[in-house]
């Protein structure tokens, strides 16, 4: 977008001030933030040294020379190298409850280090906490098993084989990878929660921002709100929104999960319970039916959500990206360009089915 | 008398946050409180909105020694702040089912009695999530572009593209004739 396409006075409050938007600032300014500065605790709570108990008592240098050695001792226990392996580049875990697992050292008092080739595993009442090196978190479940692949500085990468974790991802866009049996899904700058159960079929649930999902070229792009379900040996679904219509839930799982003899019936059925915010839907069932039925998609969607000037029936039907691109803009989701640009850098990291 | 200023860098204020200063602490809430309360505002009633910005405040003091890059101090803030958001409507929808049109209908009466503003609210907040938060951001807590750019973390780019669509598809909600 260039500088010309947005007023100076929307930008910056400079230039031409636009009579809407000063209307809007006087009348939604009075909502604005108020309140004073609160008081906050007198020490930030950091983790204290497990000396700092020891009686008073103890004369100083024993007590000193006690805590030296006690701290390289315990250095020593949590954080020696693996062979072959640095924790340098490995992610901190904290233990949440039970007793988590890094590979056959469990996780109980201080917190642990899961480097890349390691895996973490929760038992029924365990839960632990991964800092995502410098971009993030995640919370892992109970009954929980994955892998960290790597993490270098362009790319972080997880194998989830089973279980729940909440992603909570604050770095640009394509950095935070998770393979899943099924699909493989890459952080646009979100929070989201996967879970994969012990068939390999997996659920995405977005809760801001955007994931995208993708697998042997077959993906789909999941907004705050949206789900997307994954079937080994077939891969990602199509994402719907969540306060879909149950029918319309049904339908799409039929679609995509299905004999093949019940998609017809369960197109049917996706048009005529879609609303305007299931046009995220149907934008992706543009790319995943045959060319008869696609031309009752782009009618139902042009009827939702009308393309721009640029996009043509005849270009759609035939699956023009950039008229895809630009109508996928139009549904008020996010600029495509955002995934366009990552989109390169999965192709180098696409998996096949397992 | 504290040393820290307006001028103070965010990773020099982190820093010292959490070796326990109070006072850089205090100037990072005075930077960033606005974008918290806008990003809150664009998700959760108004009237729990002030609380929940000391909720979001209160959580990334406990959470700061684990903030890796003290750089990215607004990102991760704002962050936690739509998580909150988040959890506070998991909760609420236990009692009540809150949907995106409820809270585009919220009442306004209890803290500002503003026909004007709850319905100007309510047009935002039907809007996708994309625009919704920056325009709050703009119009609302009276933010730049260049101001919400730099204290989201977001590209200057995404922050121009959420505020002209955004408008473009508010003026078209509030019937407005002109843009």
């Amino acid at each position: 977008m260039s500088k010309k396409d947005i007023s100076d006075y929307l930008w910056d409050g400079s230039g031409e001030p636009d009579p809407e938007i000063q209307r809007l600032e006087s009348v939604l300014g009075k909502l604005g933030h108020r309140g004073g500065r609160p008081v906050f605790p007198d020490a930030v709570p950091t983790a204290r040294p497990w000396w700092s108990g020891l009686p008073f008592g103890w004369p100083l240098r024993i007590a000193s020379v006690a805590a030296v050695l006690a701290m390289v001792f315990l250095w020593f226990l949590v954080r020696r190298p693996k062979p072959g392996l640095s924790t340098a580049s490995g992610w901190e875990v904290a233990r949440l409850a039970g007793a988590p697992r890094v590979d056959t050292r469990t996780i109980e008092r201080a917190n642990g280090r899961l480097a890349p080739g390691q895996t973490l595993v929760t038992d029924s009442r365990s839960r632990a906490d991964i800092t995502v090196a410098e971009i993030g978190e995640i919370e892992v479940e109970p009954d929980t098993r994955l892998r960290l692949l790597q993490s270098g500085a362009a790319r972080k990468q997880l194998a989830l084989d089973r279980g729940v974790i909440h992603a909570f991802i604050w770095a640009p866009p394509g950095q935070f990878v998770v393979d899943t049996p099924s699909a493989t899904a890459v952080d646009m700058g979100c929070a989201y929660t996967l879970q994969v159960d012990d068939s390999g079929a997996g659920l995405l649930r977005t809760t801001l921002g955007w994931v995208g999902f993708k697998l042997d070229g077959h993906e789909a792009f999941i907004p705050a709100g949206a789900v997307c379900a994954t079937r080994p040996g077939i891969g990602p679904g199509t994402p719907c929104f969540e306060d879909a219509s149950p029918a319309f839930r049904a339908a799409l799982t039929r679609f995509d999960f299905g004999p093949a003899g019940e998609r017809a019936s369960s197109l049917d059925t996706l048009l005529d319970q879609s609303r305007k915010r299931d046009a995220l839907t149907l934008w992706h069932l543009l790319g995943r039916v045959d060319t008869g039925d696609r031309a009752r998609v782009y009618d139902r969607l042009a009827a939702l959500v009308p393309p721009p000037p640029a996009v043509t029936r005849e270009g759609i039907l035939r699956r023009d990206q950039s008229m895809l691109d630009s109508w996928w803009n139009e549904l008020g989701l996010g600029d495509v360009s955002l995934w366009r640009t990552w989109e390169r850098s999965w192709s180098a990291s696409d998996h096949k089915l397992r | 008398m504290s040393a820290w200023t307006e001028g103070s860098g965010d990773a020099a204020l982190v820093e010292a946050a959490r070796d326990g200063d109070r006072a850089a602490f205090g100037l990072l809430y005075d930077r960033y409180a606005r974008m918290v309360h806008g990003v809150l505002l664009a998700r959760a009633p108004y009237s729990d909105v002030d609380d929940l910005v000391q909720d979001v405040f209160l959580l990334a003091l406990r959470r700061l020694p684990s903030l890796r890059d003290p750089n990215s101090f607004g990102a991760w803030i704002a962050a936690i702040a739509r998580n909150r958001a988040h959890d506070f409507h998991r909760r609420s929808r236990e009692d009540v089912e809150l949907t995106e049109d409820v809270c585009a209908q919220e009442d306004l009466s209890r803290a500002a009695p503003e026909a004007d503003a709850a319905s100007a609210l309510g047009a935002i907040r039907s809007l996708p999530e994309a625009y919704r938060e920056t325009l709050i951001l703009r119009l609302v807590e009276g933010m730049t572009g260049p101001e919400i750019a730099a204290r989201t973390g977001l590209t200057p780019g995404s922050v121009r593209v959420n505020l002209h669509r955004g408008m473009q598809q508010l003026r078209e909600t509030l019937g407005y004739g002109s843009g």
